[in-house]
């Protein structure tokens, strides 16, 4: 025990100490010690994917913590339907008119499924919410030479898609999934959450959020770091070459959107970059799948599910998008 | 009162957030990392940081029985992590997770992406894709429309180009102002390639290449070369950011210049050329025929941004 506090006097003067030093610091950088520019571009790199996302994941939490304090399970059962169908297609409805980001929409879901929402609900809204809104609409159709065609088909095939997958996520999953650590929410602790005034709630939806905050961060800077990494050192070009043909061109088109962690607002214009050297359908595959789900919302996902349900889950978005399309093909 | 160095730890890291997107934007260097369109956001996200700072500053000195103050979930029904619970090795890993981009964005510079990124993005591939004739094999409807083809953005026409951050609170210009944009440049004799109008003429000059043969270009950029390319070629490249520079193309002109090998990679020059048609692995590329250059220093502002033409 006594180790223990030694350990949090330690942490704790040496994070106020480098706190400081990096003050000190930051302004007197004159770059005295070399550091290979790979690891710099790296580093830029990752800071920027942070930086981006920082907004969204500080909207995320906050919206957590509203869920948290305002919402009960009461009105949870009220809005849902009971039928499963229905309440996929009420979730994905919710999810598109929703403007949310992959990385932000991580911590809403998880509190939304702690509160009672079914998961099968929840996968809906979490795969249609990043996809489809105004945003990303617009800068679609923008970088595909206003033309709406594209954005169009984005929209509509996503939307069947996230219908589709949130219904086999009805019929292959049980419970909340959530990691048992997170899994304590209980049916009766709120009851006495009405007596409280509404500047108390309000002060305990902004300290949940800075938990939550906590919680999502350390998954967010992993994250961020390993779609760095791999943007700066995998050669897309290499994988570019080896795309021919519908099928690899599909895959190869979904393995970047998945790798490159692109914010669906942002991935549109690389999209387009991409549409002479691969045909459309597999052009909609980069552009349906990397916002349903992508490496750093994989690693975030993993800080609130089950491995084996992240996993499940991508296994079935992966399929779904790439059966979708490929039988939709002939027709794009 | 009872002093919790775990809260106290925890209001640190937010104030250091908070400190460093302020430092960013303090020094300007936030353009290195974002599009200077989505400042306000990661401002915004600067005031946040330190607004929760400052409630969690509250929690750090507490009576000894305080989570029933601020929080009612007794028995953690909430189920995360309030900062309560006992320190061990895996909650010290977390804050060093965390710490690690606060310990590189104050220590490190911010780098501006060079050509070893620029092949990474694919280099000669995307760059002579972009302009293939063979477009409309994917997209048929795409050539219709080509006229709108538009996602830079800037507003008026005499807009300062030296300076495109400033660019940054431009509202969106209107499909008639970007046409003018356009206009000009299919009529002036000699184009130059300004940051602000970089990336429409560069759209517009990939669709009809042979329509702007023979006129005269100015335009500056980073020296990117490939295995492949003669000795007297390289690419004049630019980066274009969307969001960030996570999603930064590359876009830029084949060009031939005499003495191309002897020109360092990332080298900024500025060069004044004609412009020409050539073939690039079978596709038709504008090729730049440089007749006098001069290096520059890296610009303030390296990076390119498209335009969003106002829809409505």
């Amino acid at each position: 025990m006594k180790k223990i506090i030694h350990m949090i006097d330690i942490t704790g003067l040496a994070i106020v100490g480098l706190t400081l030093l990096l003050f000190s610091y930051s302004t007197g950088y004159s770059g005295t010690f070399t550091i290979p520019p790979s690891l710099l571009n790296l580093n830029t790199i990752f800071l920027s994917i942070l930086i981006e996302a920082l907004p969204f994941v500080l909207i995320g939490v906050l919206i957590a913590g509203i869920i948290q304090i305002f919402v009960t399970e009461e009105h949870i059962q009220r809005w849902i339907p009971k039928n499963k169908v229905m309440a996929v297609v009420m979730s994905c409805i919710v999810g598109a008119l929703f403007p949310a980001c992959e990385c932000g929409i991580v911590p809403i879901v998880r509190r939304l499924i702690s509160k009672g929402v079914p998961l099968h609900a929840a996968m809906g809204f979490m795969l249609t919410g990043p996809l489809i809104n105004p945003i990303v609409i617009a800068s679609t159709y923008m970088a595909f030479g206003n033309n709406f065609k594209i954005a169009g088909l984005r929209m509509g095939l996503g939307f069947l898609i996230a219908i589709l997958v949130a219904l086999a996520v009805s019929f292959l999953f049980k419970g909340s999934q959530l990691k048992a650590s997170v899994n304590i929410e209980t049916a009766h602790s709120h009851v006495h959450t009405e007596k409280k005034s509404f500047t108390n709630r309000f002060w305990s939806m902004l300290i949940h959020s800075i938990d939550e905050f906590f919680d999502m961060a350390k998954f967010l800077v992993m994250g961020a770091f390993l779609a760095a990494l791999v943007q700066t050192y995998m050669p897309a070009k290499a994988l570019l070459e080896t795309g021919n043909g519908p099928v690899t061109s599909l895959l190869v088109m979904m393995a970047l959107a998945y790798v490159l962690s692109l914010c669906s607002e942002a991935d549109a214009f690389i999209g387009a970059s991409f549409s002479s050297i691969f045909p459309t359908s597999s052009i909609l595959g980069f552009l349906i799948f990397g916002p349903m789900i992508d490496l750093k919302n994989t690693i975030m996902m993993l800080s609130v599910f089950r491995v084996k349900f992240v996993m499940g889950m991508l296994a079935l978005v992966i399929s779904t998008i790439f059966f979708t399309i490929m039988l939709l093909q002939s027709f794009l | 009162m009872k002093f919790s160095y775990q809260q106290a730890v925890r209001a640190l890291i937010l104030l250091a957030f908070s400190a460093m997107l302020f430092k960013l934007h303090f020094t300007g260097d936030i353009t290195k990392f974002i599009n200077p369109k989505y400042v306000g956001l990661s401002q915004s996200a600067s005031v946040i940081f330190l607004i929760l700072f400052f409630i969690q500053i509250t929690r750090i000195w507490s009576v000894k029985e305080h989570s029933h103050e601020h929080c009612y979930h007794e028995d953690h029904a909430c189920g995360h992590d309030h900062g309560d619970a006992a320190f061990n090795s895996k909650k010290l890993i977390s804050y060093m997770i965390i710490i690690v981009p606060l310990l590189t964005g104050f220590l490190l510079p911010a780098k501006v992406l060079d050509s070893s990124i620029a092949a990474k993005k694919g280099g000669m591939t995307v760059l002579s894709s972009q302009k293939s004739p063979q477009k409309d094999t994917s997209t048929p409807e795409a050539i219709d429309t080509d006229d709108n083809i538009t996602q830079g953005e800037e507003t008026a026409i005499d807009d300062n180009p030296v300076d495109p951050g400033l660019s940054a609170d431009q509202k969106e210009i209107s499909q008639e102002q970007f046409d003018q944009l356009i206009q000009k440049l299919e009529t002036t004799p000699s184009i130059e390639m300004t940051d602000y109008v970089y990336d429409a003429y560069y759209e517009e000059i990939s669709k009809d290449i042979n329509k702007f043969k023979g006129r005269k270009i100015k335009l500056n950029g980073f020296v990117y070369k490939e295995d492949g390319f003669k000795e007297n070629q390289l690419v004049l490249s630019r980066f274009l950011i969307t969001h960030c520079v996570a999603d930064a193309g590359i876009i830029g002109f084949l060009s031939e210049l005499t003495n191309a090998s002897s020109i360092e990679q990332d080298t900024w020059i500025e060069a004044n050329g004609v412009l020409d048609v050539t073939n690039y692995n079978g596709m038709e590329l504008p090729y730049i025929k440089i007749t006098e250059w001069k290096k520059i220093s890296t610009p303030k502002e390296p990076y390119l941004y498209p335009i969003s033409v106002k829809l409505l």
